[in-house]
Parts: structure tokens; C-alpha cells; sequence
């Protein structure tokens, strides 16, 4: 600790990061206390001190000390998990803080493990009322704790690991329903059930008595049942403060558990809940706990499931919205959370809903199992859950509603309609007439912008199709660059774009494998087309058509060249790394063995196939296989993913327009006719 | 040779997905084979004692395939005392792992348990066990015991290892303080996990037999720590797996007559060492025994060698009570690996220096976070004490997180800087 103004002292901030952080007894000594949870742009200083490969929370906590100024200056951590372990390392070497401690918290909740955690908080608070020149108030204790009460409502829930506020902005905007985050330290309940007259000290060994009002009502519930074998029950009398410590560290691990607690059954409780109607299961790159509860949770729950991971940087919030505004897409159409949907939409719009929900019309292709609707509510009337109307009437699409552009009222004209997939590597548009027939297919380099991109081959397919951009009725962009043209009159993901485009060539695919330029996808539909489950690759390249592009260049190869090879193969070469880098040097050290080019390929596409695979059995992938995107086009790496997955991939000829062409049939949906 | 243990590992990985009976009798031969080789014959250029080591390392290994039901599954620094008291074999992660990865068949297992929903950036010693675990390649252990040191890795593994296999499992807490109401707290469950350990066999531990047993192994230590001073001057040829066979063993097997055999053989073997030569390497963490890059440069080289891993000297020999269960407390508390980054490093340095090492590699084990997250203030504080170190990137389990060509580099430039 260096020199502080004891001014500053009383007057700063003492971050914190976990709910086991006795927050309250930090307040008892006049500590204003905020938990730290920002997302950097970039790990810039933090990558200074710390290696890359632990947890990006961890290293978000370090960009905040070490970028903040004097912002972050007292930190009271815990000693969650090893990356938070050294946090407190690198923060202790650095010298740069006020006040910095670590909570030793126990893993188990048995009164031996409390004992030794009232202990660790006797110390903090001896050591931070000295920092802080204050007393043990207990009334300010009592007044610290603040009850916190569960969501009864039909919501979403974001699980796991903890979420960077910016991220869960972004994914409280993207969802239909409201949604809790129930991440670390956001389900903190911590709840006031003690009885007494305090009787004992300020904490740092001087006594006095002053009364402790008794409990609340509110808090009294059921408390003793959850708390089990950690808590203590305190009787109305004289309480010292080594006994309120005990009573405290009681409270404290008898929350409910996070993942480093050794039993951790009490977890169940987050994903058991009836009115949950979605979970969006976060994980925090490199920190491992969560993927173990996120694989129980899989195998056991029927409620709509999302997982994404974050660095807890603000960068990688692109690829993620795709998949929360997909994951939202996909509980639009999902019978059992539309009607929640509807119902809560139609509360929210309650003065004019009645008449707007009226006039809802549905349209779509005929879907097997449909009527039209994609989905028909729970009352049997016809309205769509996931198409009904928007409050102003004017038909637009409010349930599927990722990105969506502002509703204008859609003029319809001669039939036609437009879906742009503007993808990274390619952009690709589809005509389809009023009929469903495609009249037009382009597919284009992507270039330098996204919106000029899509322009450009719309201007193509209009020239193809001999029509003007006015004989368009509707247009429904996708793919990456999709918010970024303004062509369209909304937007939808490639998801469910490929999941349409995939039912719509070929009904009794249940599985889409997409490989694209930048990521890869695998897709699992239900019987009417629906999205039921999707995973995707994470940032690295490896296992995406990027991937291959690389090694073609390595290997001086075209990308036609490089789909040819491997077909057939002498030596059975594996390729070790996953990472594209590492990956790239086996290949140039390959080449300098002379292996052969066929080999070599062979090798590459067996290690796509398995990074592919492996997303097929995640997402539970069966029969019948539609392979769509670019890399369709690639024989070698087919044929090798046939082998790998033991059976036959269907590929159209339009495996490329898949996406475009999903995005088309929404643009259909969209066209409301006198005589229909 | 290398086309045997390739064909090996494949079809151990082939059949670990349709037949896993048929795999396991597969690896259990194969490691039978190779136990034999060991024994007729061994690997010359190593002393006789390590050529010992490495039997008494399969042994361990082939215990849980022969004899499941008699097999105790346990995280890396599990005192072992109660469990041998009782007539059990302990095995860990750990070292499963690296014989399974020695076998070229860990990628199907890290295939299995990320298709679980694991995730990439686990420990992949911890993520292959898992793996060949879920693929029911691995027999049932009698029962599961762990601690929380010295990982998060712990903490996960063991409780989804006993739900598979519904076995009991026993955790033992361990807190960071070195106080004696902590060392008292960790007592009380070593006295609880022998009273589970009696239940689930239904023996009885006999104390005295216990105590001579931790005396056993209090001379272990005394005697390795004695031996890796008495080496400072000294060439002892090394492969790159000895070291993390006698780092294993010091931990599963003390107590044992065979390890106190082992080590004493050890020390009595240096008085046949020729004078030091070549650059001394003390390694901290695990030692990625596979790679081809640390091969060239430090399997049986005489101008560098690994003088000593981290892992075989975790304890530290000063504490000792004579209440058994308090002797296996005082180790885990005062464990070089529990609380800060800095009594890692301090007892590092302590041992690089009491065996004249010239660098030190501090190997960043993907997926360890704590090893990684300490690495940049190890690197300064281990160069302040005069020992220049470097930070290796690698894994000492998959193959996929090698990245060779830059382990290559970075280690060959560091044994050039050495020798300027």
C-alpha cells in the first residue's frame, strides 16, 4: 500500500467481483462497494502483466486496475478460481493498489468450513476498518442486506459464467422475453435472519452494544431449510461480533453454490424453474467450470437452449449477436415459448393489441404439419405467435424480430421477392416469383463493403431475372453484412435463412452442415424446418472454409485445386494442430518432407471434418444430412466428412444459394395479396 | 518402434468408440508388453534406480485395468498413506493421462469429453481421463478422493468422474493459510476420509502400522531432497520422463517400501555419477515428454539435461507432527503449490539452486491457469535470483496444442543464451 489521503480513503470505491465478497461487512466500515464488471475494448495492458490464456474475466479485472487510472484502487477479491488467484498475484506484484485482499473462501459448507471463513472475515474486517480509519457500525450491517427476489414470469435466463454488462445489454435487446441474469455474482442472496442484540466490538477489538433490530418477515422464509448444515441460527439475546462473523460466514456460503463449491446440487434450482422459457448458457473463454454444468444441463433439460462464449471483451459481440438474435428467432417458432411471446407482446401493446392482433395475417409456404402459420397460437384462433401483427397494424414482424428494419407498410406489387446472403467471402442473392420458382441466382465476391456488395449483385439479379429493383415486393437480407444494407426491409440471421433454404430443396433434411468463409455451422431442424438447435464454430478459424484457403495459398494451390486433391491418398497424414498457425507450419514442414500434395490434403480435410464432427455430435446431429455454403463445393473435404460421419451428405446444386434463398421465402412471407 | 505405438494408439482409439471392452484389454496388453520390455529390457543409459522407476510407474498404471475393484482414483497431491493402509492402489489423472497420450491415443478421448460439452481450454490431462472415462475404456475405481489443491481442474473432474460411475467420492478442502487452525481443520478431514475409507472396505486402519507409515515417507522426502543436493555436482543421463515418474511417485507411492527403496537406490547410485557437465535445466510443472523439439534437446543430452522437476518436491520436509493425520495436514497446507504464486516460486528457486541448476524452464501447461497467470512474475523474480528462465508455451498431454517449431526455437535459443 502506498501513502493514502485519508480523505481519499473514505470518500473511494471498493470493487468487488464474487457474491461470496462480504459486501456487507465492508459496508459496516463505511465501504461504498461496486461490483466490477465492464468489458474492455482489448486486453492491451493486461496482456502486458498476464499471459493471454486464462480467463478473459480475469484479465478484464487487471485492464481495469492497470487502464482505470485511479478508478479501480481497493479491490476485494476471492479466491474464486485460479485465474481470480492470480489476479491477486500480478495485482500484489504490481503494487499499484490501496487496498487489496483475498477472501480465502472454503468449498465446503460444513460448520468446520464456516468456522474457518468467520475467521477470514474477522481478518478482512480487522484489516479494512484500519484502512478505512472507521468502526464496526452495526446498523449499517443490518441495513446492508438487501433482499432479493426471484422473476415469477415466463423469461429467459442467462446462465454460467458471469456476463459483461455490455453483453448482457446486447443480449437483453436481442431476446423476446424478459431476461434475468443469474450469472456468479448476480444471484447473490445474501439475506438478513439474524436475531439479537449486538453486544460485542467494532470489529477491531473494542466493545459496545447497540441493538439489532429483529428480522424481517420477508427474510424469514424457509432460510433455515436452504441454508442446511452451513447456517446459524441466531435466538433473539446477546450477539458479539465473533459470533455474528459466524452467523455471517453461514450466510454467505449458504447461497446458492457457484460451481467451485464442492456440492453444487443447489444449482439445480436456476434451471429447474417453470417459468424459465429459455436459457442462454454463457462461458467465459478459458475458464473452464461452467462447460461442465452447460453439459449437464444439456443432457437434462427440455427448456430452449442457447450456449455462447465471450472473451469479456466488447469485439466479439458480432458473431454472438448473430446467434442470441438467431436463438431468438428459434423461440419465435417454438410452439411451447411463442405463446409466452404473444402474451407478452400483447401485454406490452395492450391499448391498441386487440385490433392490431386482429388484423394479424400469416403466410409462409406450406409447411408439412402447418396450416400456413409457422406457428398458430394455443387458442386455436390463427394468430401467429411468431408473424402476428405489430402494434401499429401494419403487418411487419415483431416476434421474429432480430435486426428488424423499420416497418414500412409493404406495397405489393408484381410478386417478386429478394433474399441477399452478404457473407464474408461471398455475397450471394436469390429471386423467387410469387410462385416460389427462383427466377434469379448471383453470387458474388463480397469486396470491400457489405451494403455496395449487396447492391451490386442485387443489380445482377435483377439483370438476370429482366426486372427492376420496383418489381421487388420485399427484400429480406442476411449473413454478416446483413444490418449493414439498406436494401432490405429487415433482417434475418443465415440461421434460420439456411434452415428455410435447407427445408425448402430438400424436406427431410433434419441436419445442416455450413461451411462458410469465416465461420462454420451445424443446424438441426425440426420436421416443419424449424431451427431446434444450432452450434457454431468459435472465433478460430480452424474448421472454416478460411482455414482452407489458407493452406490452398501455403501449398500454392487454387481453391479448385485444393477441393480435387485428396480424393484419393498414399499416405494416411494427420494434421495435430487445431490452430490454423500451428497448422500452417506442420503444412510447410510436411511440404519440405516431400510429402505428397494429395496427402497432405487428405490430412487437412480430415482435420476439418473432425473439427466439423465434432460440432454435429454437439448439436445432435441425424439423418439427413444437407451440406450447404462454399465449401460444399470441395469433393475431398465432402467425401471425408461423409467417412468421418458415416453417412451421405445431400448436396444441392444450390447448396451455395441456400442461405439467399431462405432469406428469399421470408421476403415471400412478407407479401400479403388481395385474393390470399 | 514409433509405427507400433502409432497402429497401437489408433486402434485403441478405433475401438474406443464401438467396442470399449475390446479397447481396454487392447491398452492393458499393450502396457503389459511394454512393462516387459521394461523389465528385460530396460533403458541402459538410465541409472538402475530410474530404470526401476519405470516399472514401478507401469505397475501403478496397470493396477486399475487388473484390478478395478481394489483401485482408487485420486487428484495428483491426495496423500496416499490411509489408501495403501488399506490394501488400495492409488492412480491419478495425471499420470493416466500421459500413458495414454504416450500411447497416441489421447485425441479420441479429448474428441469425446469436448463432445460432451468440456471445454478446449480445460486441462487435457483432466479432459482425456474424462474422455476415455466417458468412453468406457476405464474401468470403475473402487472410490474417488481428492483435494482442492492445487487446481480448479480438481474440483470438477472428480465429482463428474463419481456421477459416472456412481462410486463414492471424498473431498478434502484445503485453505491457503498456513495457521494451525488450518492445518487442524485439514487434520479433521484425513481423520473423516479414513473413516470412509474404512466404511467402503469395511478394514480397519491400525494406527501404529499408520505412523511407521508416515515415518516411511517423511524419510522419502528427507532422502530425495537429500539426493537432489547431492546431484548439484553431478551428471545423472536423463530422459524426459523419469523426472515426471519420480514427480508422480512422490506423491501416489509415498509411503510405500518400494518408493523409500527407490530413492535411497537413487541417492547410493551417485557415488558411480560422473562430475556435472552440460547445462543443468530445473523444470517447473509438467514436462511435454512427447515432444520431439524438447527431445533433441534434453533426452539423454550431455550438454543440457533436466536436473529436477518441481513436481517431486512439493512438500516441504520441515513439517512434520507426529499425529499421523496431522503429518499428512501440515503437508498439504505448507504444499509449495497452495496459496500464492510467490511459495511456488520461492520454493522453486530454493530447489533450482540447492541442485546448481544454470536455467529454468517455467513450462506454461495449457489449460493450467495458475501456472500462467504466475508465469511473468516467475520469469522476474526467478531471473532476480539469479536463474535465468524460460517461459515454454506447450502441453504436456495433446499434441494438438504443440505448436513444435516454436518450441524448437524458443527452447534451442534459450540453451544458446545458456552457453554464451
Amino acid at each position: 500500500m502506498g501513502n493514502v489521503c485519508r480523505e481519499d480513503v473514505t470518500l473511494s470505491k471498493t470493487y468487488y467481483v464474487c457474491k461470496y465478497t462480504p459486501i456487507e461487512l465492508l459496508k459496516a466500515f463505511g465501504g461504498e462497494c461496486e461490483n466490477l464488471n465492464t468489458m474492455p475494448e482489448g486486453f492491451d495492458y493486461a496482456d502486458q502483466i498476464a499471459h493471454p490464456n486464462i480467463c478473459g474475466f480475469g484479465k478484464s479485472v487487471l485492464e481495469a486496475v492497470l487502464a482505470g487510472g485511479d478508478q479501480v484502487k481497493e479491490l476485494v477479491l476471492v479466491n474464486c478460481c485460479d485465474t481470480i488467484r492470480s489476479v491477486y498475484d500480478l495485482l500484489e506484484d504490481s503494487g499499484q493498489m490501496d487496498f487489496l485482499y483475498m477472501v480465502d473462501m472454503l468449498h465446503g459448507g460444513n460448520v468446520c468450513s464456516r468456522e474457518r471463513v468467520a475467521a477470514q472475515l474477522k481478518d478482512l474486517a480487522k484489516k479494512y476498518g484500519e484502512y478505512k480509519g472507521r468502526s464496526f457500525d452495526p446498523a449499517a450491517f443490518q441495513k446492508a442486506f438487501e433482499p432479493q427476489e426471484r422473476i415469477l414470469k415466463p423469461h429467459i435466463a442467462v446462465l454460467g459464467a458471469r456476463m459483461g454488462e455490455e453483453l448482457f445489454e446486447m443480449t437483453k435487446a436481442s431476446m423476446p422475453l424478459p431476461v434475468v441474469n443469474e450469472t456468479c455474482v448476480n444471484n447473490r442472496s445474501v439475506a438478513w435472519t439474524c436475531q439479537g442484540v449486538y453486544s460485542g466490538g467494532d470489529g477491531k477489538g473494542v466493545d459496545r452494544e447497540e441493538e439489532i433490530t429483529s428480522r424481517s418477515e420477508t427474510s424469514v422464509r424457509g432460510e433455515a431449510d436452504i441454508r442446511g448444515e452451513t447456517g446459524t441460527h441466531i435466538e433473539a439475546g446477546a450477539v458479539d461480533f465473533d459470533a455474528l462473523m459466524d452467523w455471517y460466514a453461514g450466510e454467505l456460503l449458504g447461497q446458492i453454490p457457484c460451481m467451485r463449491m464442492l456440492d453444487n446440487t443447489g444449482r439445480r434450482q436456476l434451471y429447474q424453474d417453470p417459468s424459465l422459457k429459455g436459457i442462454i448458457y454463457h462461458t467465459v473463454k478459458f475458464c473452464d467450470f461452467y462447460s461442465f454444468e452447460y453439459s449437464e444441463i444439456k443432457s437434462h433439460t427440455d427448456v430452449p437452449l442457447l450456449k455462447i462464449e465471450s472473451d469479456y471483451t466488447v469485439q466479439s459481440s458480432g458473431q454472438l449477436l448473430t446467434r442470441l438474435e438467431a436463438f431468438a428467432e428459434s423461440l419465435s417458432l417454438n410452439p411451447h415459448v411463442a405463446e409466452e411471446i404473444w402474451k407478452a407482446q400483447r401485454s406490452e401493446n395492450a391499448p391498441s393489441q386487440s385490433s392490431a392482433a386482429d388484423g394479424a395475417a400469416c403466410s409462409g409456404e406450406n409447411r408439412t404439419g402447418q396450416s400456413g402459420a409457422l406457428y398458430a397460437g394455443a387458442d386455436g384462433s390463427g394468430q401467429s405467435a411468431a408473424f402476428h401483427a405489430g402494434a401499429d397494424g401494419s403487418g411487419q414482424f415483431n416476434t421474429l424480430h432480430a435486426g428488424t428494419h423499420s416497418g414500412k407498410g409493404r406495397h405489393m406489387g408484381k410478386g417478386y421477392f429478394a433474399g441477399i446472403d452478404s457473407g464474408s467471402t461471398s455475397t450471394d442473392v436469390v429471386i423467387l416469383n410469387k410462385k416460389k420458382e427462383m427466377v434469379a441466382g448471383i453470387i458474388l465476391p463480397t469486396g470491400a463493403g457489405a451494403a455496395i456488395g449487396a447492391e451490386r449483385a442485387l443489380e445482377q439479379a435483377l439483370n438476370e431475372a429482366k426486372l427492376v429493383r420496383e418489381d421487388i415486393d420485399a427484400v429480406v437480407t442476411t449473413g454478416y453484412g446483413r444490418t449493414a444494407i439498406q436494401a432490405g426491409d429487415r433482417s434475418i440471421t443465415e440461421i434460420t435463412c439456411h434452415a428455410r433454404g435447407a427445408h425448402f430443396l430438400e424436406p427431410r433434411v433434419r441436419t445442416v452442415v455450413d461451411i462458410g468463409g469465416q465461420d462454420s455451422k451445424v443446424i438441426r431442424l425440426d420436421e416443419d424446418g424449424s431451427v431446434k438447435n444450432f452450434v457454431m464454430n468459435d472465433k478460430c478459424a480452424a474448421g472454416t472454409g478460411r482455414f482452407l484457403e489458407m493452406m490452398a495459398r501455403t501449398m500454392e494451390m487454387s481453391l479448385d485445386e485444393i477441393g480435387k486433391a485428396g480424393l484419393s491418398y498414399d499416405e494416411d497424414i494427420t494434421i495435430s494442430s487445431m490452430c490454423t498457425v500451428f497448422a500452417e507450419s506442420e503444412v510447410v514442414s510436411l511440404i519440405a518432407q516431400n510429402k505428397k500434395p494429395d496427402d497432405i490434403v487428405h490430412g487437412l480435410n480430415k482435420a476439418v471434418a473432425a473439427k466439423t464432427a465434432a460440432l454435429v455430435k454437439r448439436v445432435g446431429g441425424e439423418e439427413a444430412y444437407m451440406m450447404t455454403g462454399g465449401v460444399a463445393q470441395n469433393r475431398g473435404l465432402v467425401k471425408t466428412l461423409e467417412e468421418r460421419l458415416g453417412t451421405r451428405l445431400i448436396i444441392s446444386d444450390k447448396a451455395q444459394l441456400c442461405g439467399a434463398l431462405g432469406a428469399a421465402l421470408f421476403a415471400a412471407d412478407m407479401g400479403v395479396y388481395p385474393s390470399e | 518402434m514409433v509405427q507400433v505405438v502409432e497402429t497401437f494408439g489408433r486402434y485403441v482409439e478405433k475401438w474406443s468408440g464401438t467396442s470399449p471392452a475390446r479397447a481396454r484389454q487392447l491398452l492393458k496388453t499393450g502396457w503389459e508388453a511394454q512393462n516387459l520390455k521394461f523389465r528385460f529390457t530396460p533403458d541402459k543409459r538410465l541409472f538402475p534406480a530410474d530404470q526401476h522407476l519405470a516399472r514401478m510407474m507401469m505397475d501403478t498404471m496397470l493396477k486399475p485395468l487388473k484390478d478395478p475393484e481394489h483401485s482408487v482414483l485420486v487428484s495428483v497431491f491426495t496423500p496416499c498413506e490411509l489408501i495403501q493402509e488399506l490394501g488400495l492402489y492409488p492412480y491419478n489423472v495425471e499420470s493416466f493421462s500421459c500413458y495414454l497420450s504416450a500411447s497416441k491415443a489421447e485425441r479420441a478421448f479429448l474428441q469425446t469429453a469436448e463432445d460432451s460439452g468440456l471445454s478446449e481450454t480445460l486441462c487435457s490431462y483432466h479432459k482425456t481421463f474424462i474422455g476415455a472415462a466417458k468412453s468406457g475404456v476405464l474401468p470403475k475405481p473402487r472410490c474417488i478422493v481428492y483435494t482442492t489443491l492445487a487446481c480448479d481442474a480438481n474440483l470438477l473432474t472428480f465429482k463428474e468422474l463419481a456421477e459416472l460411475y456412481g462410486v463414492p467420492c471424498f473431498a478434502i478442502d484445503i485453505p491457503a493459510g498456513r495457521t494451525a487452525e488450518n492445518v487442524a481443520y485439514v487434520a479433521g478431514q484425513m481423520r473423516d476420509l479414513a473413516v470412509f475409507l474404512e466404511k467402503n472396505t469395511g478394514k480397519k486402519i491400525d494406527e501404529n502400522r499408520l505412523r511407521e507409515r508416515m515415518k516411511r515417507s517423511e524419510r522419502t522426502l528427507a532422502t530425495y531432497d537429500a539426493f537432489q543436493k547431492a546431484r548439484a555436482d553431478k551428471y545423472v543421463p536423463t530422459d524426459l520422463v523419469s523426472p515426471l515418474y519420480s514427480g508422480m511417485t512422490q506423491n501416489i507411492l509415498l509411503g510405500t517400501k518400494e518408493e523409500e527403496a527407490y530413492v535411497k537406490r537413487l541417492l547410493s547410485g551417485l557415488k558411480n555419477a560422473e562430475p556435472s557437465k552440460g547445462k543443468r535445466i530445473y523444470w517447473m510443472h509438467m514436462i511435454p515428454f512427447w515432444s520431439d523439439a524438447v527431445k533433441k534437446e534434453l533426452l539423454f543430452r550431455e550438454s543440457a539435461q533436466i536436473v529436477g522437476c518441481e513436481l517431486s518436491q512439493v512438500a516441504d520436509p520441515t513439517q512434520h507432527s507426529d499425529d499421523p493425520y496431522e503429518d499428512m495436514a501440515l503437508r498439504l497446507v505448507y504444499h509449495s503449490l497452495n496459496g500464492s504464486i510467490t511459495r511456488r516460486i520461492d520454493a522453486g528457486i530454493r530447489h533450482a539452486k540447492e541442485t546448481k541448476a544454470d536455467g529454468v524452464v517455467w513450462f506454461n501447461h495449457w489449460g493450467c491457469k495458475h501456472t500462467l497467470g504466475g508465469s511473468q512474475i516467475a520469469k522476474k523474480r526467478f531471473e532476480a535470483a539469479g536463474l535465468p528462465t524460460l517461459i515454454l508455451d506447450g502441453d504436456g498431454c495433446d499434441r494438438s496444442h504443440g505448436g513444435e517449431g516454436q518450441t524448437a526455437t524458443r527452447l534451442g535459443a534459450f540453451l544458446e543464451m545458456l552457453n554464451e
